[in-house]
């Protein structure tokens, strides 16, 4: 686990090229966004500060959801966005973590820049690199900026041209990330005992989801599976 | 909403997303990564995508089930997740044109 860990521009570039997949749909995403904030009455300065600081389209389209019904801001307003963007961003908290064994081998200022621009993703791919013997920390960043890059251009140039952006839906562009999921799924599943923790993961997000919380689904789902990877882990070793 | 309002919404707002961002990553600080809390975090991802592939399959219809089952097999095959990844996109997105 305690290979060295470096990063270079190389590293960012291979993970840039990668990240790059994601940059259609990110972008298209990125130009509903900035149509939906246009008619919620953002500026396109404002709506692009928007996509700068939170950088996640579900929060941020939620976000509007809640500000397009006031016209000033209350303490009230305010309390109910950060508690939207800290239930739909909770899924962060885990990927964090799990970079940890990663990020916390290269300086501060990189990880944390790093961490500004997280993507579910470029997550994913990183997590699925890191796998398979990427150990340079560039490949994280690398992979972060070309989504993030294109989830801003599509942001700006969705709030200047209003009713002429697409709909994701149309073009499959939603299903994006799932079929990730579904791909990365299979390149990451090693050994017999992966089906247990899919099993419990499954049953877990399924639960979570009937009850009617969507945002919290892939949350307690990576937390169940960790769980019961954790909780069995000598009987695992033994084997 | 004033400049001065929506600059303390952007605050509130940076602070609540880089919050998420940053808080799992702080918390492993203080946890020792053994043997056994990496096998969690390893098991972590997987459960996380096979969390979001079983809540689209719930959640939508034919479509869905269709362009997910070709993910599937068209990674066991060909080993690339990207090509899989776009495949689903334009297999979903054709589903959809046909009316499933």
């Amino acid at each position: 686990m305690s290979e060295a860990v470096s990063f270079t521009r190389a590293g960012f570039g291979r993970g840039f090229r990668r990240g790059a997949a994601f940059g259609l749909g990110v972008f298209v995403y990125g130009l509903a966004f900035g149509l939906v904030a246009d008619q919620a009455g953002f500026s396109p300065l404002q709506a692009f500060l928007f996509s700068l600081v939170v950088y996640s389209g579900s929060a941020q389209m939620a976000t509007l959801s809640i500000l397009v019904a006031s016209t000033s801001l209350t303490a009230s307003i305010l309390w109910s966005v950060v508690a939207l963007i800290l239930v739909i961003n909770a899924r962060y908290v885990l990927f964090g973590a799990t970079l940890r064994p990663w990020l916390s081998q290269v300086p501060p200022l990189k990880a944390y820049s790093t961490l500004y621009i997280l993507g579910d993703g470029n997550w994913l791919m990183s997590i699925n690199a890191y796998e398979n013997g990427e150990r340079d920390a560039g490949f994280v960043l690398g992979s972060a900026a070309s989504p993030c890059l294109a989830w801003l251009v599509g942001t700006a140039a969705g709030s200047v041209m209003g009713g002429y952006a697409p709909n994701p839906r149309v073009l499959g562009l939603d299903f994006m990330l799932i079929a990730f999921s579904a791909a990365m799924m299979v390149g990451m599943f090693r050994q017999k005992s992966d089906w247990g923790v899919m099993a419990v993961a499954v049953v877990a997000a399924l639960g979570v989801a009937w009850l009617g919380s969507p945002a919290w689904a892939p949350v307690i789902a990576g937390i169940a599976g960790g769980l019961f990877a954790w909780m069995r882990f000598t009987e695992a070793e033994s084997a | 909403m004033t400049n001065v309002e929506f600059a303390l919404l952007l605050l509130a707002m940076a602070l609540a997303s880089y919050g998420c961002r940053v808080a799992g990553f702080v918390a492993m600080r203080f946890v020792t990564i053994t043997p056994r809390i990496e096998a969690a975090l390893r098991a972590t991802p997987l459960s996380v995508m096979a969390g979001i592939v079983a809540v689209a399959a719930m959640r939508g219809g034919p479509a869905e089930w269709i362009a997910s089952a070709s993910v599937l097999v068209i990674m066991k095959l060909t080993g690339q997740d990207v090509l899989s990844a776009l495949a689903g996109v334009a297999i979903i997105a054709l589903a959809r044109w046909a009316g499933l």
